[in-house]
């Protein structure tokens, strides 16, 4: 039984179609990369995942741990076990980053039916998760992403995915925007996130975080549809020749 | 008619016999009343609210109320005196409403003809304690806290049943005040007027957290002198039929003074906020530096808010910022709060407080607001 299983999913946004029939099967353990040129529907794909408001689905289906996910909000999606790593994370004056996560955390025990974390050892299972990504722990206190650096709200993503523990990553562009120090960390952050129950989709325009991470298929989207599937090379292959020639 | 609620009103102050600590001057507020001085709706500052529900509760009112409130309690570094006691007049007798100009606060007039209660405070030297301002027991209250040069205070005044209630701070040179000031259910129609005074490198700290009232009205004048500081904050949570009238001045009236006013409300349901948040540096006071940030949250369609600043600059070399915003809850937020498992109403309650806490981020503003968690 797959994971995740998306079958001929199309979906549009006020009308106009983005993805024109994706079918994708994740198995647990796999870490799979989607690339695509710019607009060619992979963050459509990451949001459609994760159930973001404005998106129609028209047809198709998409089905995580036997669940149908059009059927889900994002907050049972979310407890279901399925992350989305924010290409744009949000910045939330106001509410510390620490109470945000607690109460993240506690949603999800609540909803398995578990006890919340107590308090002092949540904060201490926090502040050793930002010291495996390099934040330091005065950056818990502060409000959610709120004022962070673009390397920083990246890295309170993969904050987040540790700390939430799902069992399926989707992350939109988490490479985008990061200098070569902070995309090592959150190879790191993915990499030790990685397990034989874990699977990660990981959403990119750029081959570069497939150097750290090495990814079991890799997928070209272009034009809404999924146009290549292959192993790890189908990525250098990419880089060296651009989309251009997926063209031809 | 509001017309007559007016004259009836005037009538019924300029009539007013000297009950209560008969030693203060009434003079000055029978002329205030007895030249029309009292605002009628739509007038200027109180373009918003009508005023004539207030007078009406003034009227209603059996006037000379005298309950027994919790009243005043001071720290060991104050000296509180009720004005009906003998040393009051001695004490305070030039001092009280002497931070205001009378004509611009007629309501103030009316606190002093019917005033049933009120008390000086001075404080000396610093305590670890706080002052805490109750309900004095009257409807008409007056509280003059005179802080001496280089004391502290931390001033906590928690609400009370007053119609109207005039809490005057003198901060002397070097003098430090922080003031937290709840104001929850009480009287229906509630008036105030904070007349705060700062004197050279002084500084004073407002932080109010208010509910809603059918009407509540909170004056707040801030007078600042050389170096002096204050920061107003003030977070409000209004529902139903609520209305709150917020109407601020800050006056640099020397130079090198910095002043910050932080706003942060929330109207819901078909209630009313009015923020008129007004910064003047007179002529001369060069080396100010104000700021003004208002945000209001608009949490239906029939709520109303009236957010408004007014800068009034007559000296040249100064740093002056404002904005203000009326907006609802971020929908993004709350998407990215629920991608993390967090359902739509604790996100919107969890963005609800970050966004009073800008403001006010003390556990008794959170339980009077509606945030506790």
């Amino acid at each position: 039984m797959s994971l995740l299983a998306i079958e001929n999913l199309h979906v549009g946004v006020a009308e106009q179609a983005i993805l024109k029939g994706i079918d994708l099967t994740l198995q647990a353990g796999e870490v799979h990369a989607v690339m695509g040129p710019n607009g060619s529907g992979k963050s459509t794909l990451a949001n459609v995942l994760a159930g973001r408001p404005g998106y129609t689905v028209s047809a198709g289906s998409m089905t995580f741990r036997d669940q149908d996910l059009a059927q889900c909000s994002p907050e049972e999606r979310s407890r279901l076990g399925l992350f989305l790593a924010f290409q744009y994370p949000v910045e939330i004056p106001g509410v510390s980053n620490m109470e945000f996560l607690k109460a993240a955390v506690d949603a999800h025990a609540r909803s398995a039916g578990q006890e919340e974390p107590a308090a002092m050892e949540f904060i201490q299972r926090a502040r050793q998760a930002a010291s495996s990504l390099s934040l330091s722990a005065d950056f818990l206190k502060r409000g959610v992403n709120d004022g962070f650096s673009g390397g920083e709200k990246k890295r309170n993503e993969i904050l987040q995915m540790l700390l939430l523990e799902p069992t399926l990553a989707v992350l939109d562009e988490t490479d985008s925007g990061l200098d070569i120090d902070a995309l090592q960390v959150v190879a790191e952050g993915i990499n030790a996130f990685r397990s034989p129950d874990n699977t990660v989709l990981l959403v990119t325009h750029y081959q570069r975080l497939l150097n750290y991470v090495a990814p079991d298929r890799v997928h070209v989207l272009a034009g809404g549809r999924i146009v290549r599937s292959g192993d790890r090379s189908l990525a250098l292959e990419l880089e060296a020749k651009g989309y251009g020639w997926l063209d031809d | 008619m509001a017309g007559s609620t007016t004259d009836a009103l005037a009538q019924r102050l300029l009539d007013a016999s000297a009950r209560y600590a008969p030693w203060l001057d009434r003079e000055r507020a029978r002329r205030t009343i007895a030249k029309d001085c009292l605002p009628r709706f739509r007038s200027e500052p109180w373009r918003h609210t009508n005023v004539a529900h207030w007078y009406r509760a003034v009227l209603d009112s059996s006037g000379f109320i005298a309950r027994q409130g919790a009243g005043i309690s001071a720290p060991d570094n104050a000296q509180v005196v009720d004005f009906a006691s003998p040393g009051a007049a001695e004490l305070a007798c030039r001092q009280v409403g002497g931070t205001f100009a009378w004509d611009a606060h007629p309501l103030a007039a009316a606190n002093r003809l019917l005033l049933d209660a009120g008390a000086v405070v001075k404080v000396r030297g610093t305590s670890t304690q706080p002052l805490a301002i109750g309900d004095l027991g009257g409807a008409f209250q007056h509280v003059l806290v005179l802080v001496d040069a280089g004391a502290s205070v931390a001033i906590r005044e928690t609400p009370s049943q007053h119609l109207h209630r005039i809490v005057e701070i003198v901060v002397a040179g070097g003098g430090q005040v922080a003031h937290r000031r709840w104001q929850g259910a009480g009287a229906a129609h509630q008036c105030s007027l904070l007349s705060v005074q700062v004197e050279r490198q002084g500084s004073y700290a407002l932080a109010q957290s208010s509910v809603g009232a059918t009407l509540r009205r909170n004056d707040t004048v801030v007078a600042l002198a050389e170096g002096a500081q204050a920061t107003i904050a003030s977070a409000w949570r209004l529902n139903g039929r609520d209305h709150l009238d917020n109407q601020v001045s800050v006056n640099h009236l020397e130079a090198n003074a910095t002043s910050r006013q932080l706003y942060r409300g929330i109207a819901s349901d078909r209630a009313v906020a009015i923020l008129n948040g007004r910064i003047h540096i007179a002529p001369g006071a060069d080396g100010s530096d104000a700021a003004l940030s208002s945000k209001n949250l608009l949490a239906s369609d029939s709520a109303q808010v009236f957010a408004k600043p007014v800068l009034e600059i007559r000296a040249s070399d100064v740093k002056c910022s404002h904005g203000a915003t009326v907006g609802a809850l971020d929908e993004a937020a709350i998407h990215y709060l629920r991608c993390r498992g967090i359902d739509d109403s604790a996100a919107r309650n969890l963005l609800t407080r970050g966004f009073l806490r800008e403001a006010v981020d003390d556990a008794d503003s959170e339980t009077l607001l509606g945030l506790a968690s």
